[in-house]
């Protein structure tokens, strides 16, 4: 058996949502000098399946513990 | 190429304005100010290792370090709210320098003071609904169709049940946003956030926020009352953010 990373709450869950939809989704864009190729980026599509990513494993070590 | 591993660049957080006396004391000692009393910009250093063009977006996809950057980012926004107007910045505003910050900056200065004046005094609370599940266990069990007529009959009943329900639900949704705008001094609807990303064994219908006093409190009594009349239906609240539905981003 590996160490698994205890899971985190689902109120912890959802505010680091809240918090990656703020920080990379609204606020004003200021680009810098060395923004521009991350600009391309559509920010928090890659954040959000980051996080969609952790939320399908975290589903996957609920089961397994089941 | 041995510079590389210690080169830094300035991260941009927030505008901020005007320079009181108070915000300089939170600064400390990583965070800088570049521009003028009345318009600037907070920056921070941070290592091209993690923020150079080449490396971020493979950072972004790194969960924990995407956690981290954004809880620096919005640990230093939210810690600048009390001390003067906070325009917060998008994630990712990278400079080689001063200069370039100067720069960005001076091409948009009277429409960061115009912003800074419009959220003074203002902080962003979120508000999320959540339909709560139904208790299909306390619902009779009905009989087994005697027919595939009846079958068909008894399927077009129950969609036509839950079209009414999602439709009464609309506008339900509808006249709690608008109750909540009433107190607010602005509003702004997002997407509710999919049950795939949530996790929740419920879903999210509303995924609101709202611009109020930063010593409001008729929202969130508001939301006490809301709570108190809509039992089917979980209200939470998040914050106080600083304004980023407000400030005009890209998408906004």
């Amino acid at each position: 058996m590996s160490v698994v990373e205890r899971p985190r709450s689902l109120q912890e869950q959802v505010t680091l949502l809240d918090l990656v939809d703020r920080v990379l989704n609204k606020g004003v864009v200021l680009t810098g000098d060395l923004t521009l190729s991350v600009a391309d980026v559509d920010l928090v599509y890659v954040g959000l399946r980051v996080l969609l990513s952790s939320v399908a494993s975290l589903e996957r070590g609920r089961e397994g513990d089941a | 190429m041995s510079e590389t591993a210690t080169a830094t660049a300035l991260y941009a957080y927030a505008v901020v304005g005007p320079v009181t006396e108070r915000l300089r004391n939170e600064l400390g000692d990583r965070l800088e100010l570049v521009g003028d009393d009345e318009v600037a910009v907070v920056t921070g250093e941070v290592p091209l290792a993690d923020y150079g063009t080449e490396v971020l977006p493979e950072r972004l996809n790194d969960r924990a370090w995407l956690e981290s950057a954004a809880t620096e980012h919005e640990g230093v926004v939210r810690r600048l709210l009390g001390s003067t107007a906070v325009v917060p910045l998008r994630f990712g505003s990278i400079h080689h320098d001063r200069a370039s910050v100067e720069r960005f900056l001076q091409a948009r200065r009277a429409e960061f003071a115009a912003t800074l004046e419009r959220v003074r005094g203002l902080v962003e609370v979120g508000v999320k609904v959540w339909l709560e599940p139904r208790d299909r266990a306390a619902e009779p069990e009905a009989p087994l169709p005697a027919s595939g007529r009846e079958y068909l009959e008894r399927r077009k009943q129950e969609r036509d049940r839950a079209a009414a329900a999602s439709g009464e639900l609309d506008d339900r949704l509808r006249g709690i946003h608008e109750r909540l705008a009433a107190v607010a001094e602005a509003a702004a609807l997002n997407r509710p956030q999919a049950r795939e990303l949530t996790g929740a064994d419920r879903e999210m219908v509303l995924n609101a926020a709202y611009l109020v006093a930063t010593d409001d409190e008729a929202l969130r009594a508001e939301v006490e009352r809301l709570r108190s009349e809509n039992a089917d239906l979980a209200f939470e609240v998040t914050g106080p953010w600083a304004p980023y539905n407000f400030v005009g981003g890209a998408d906004q």
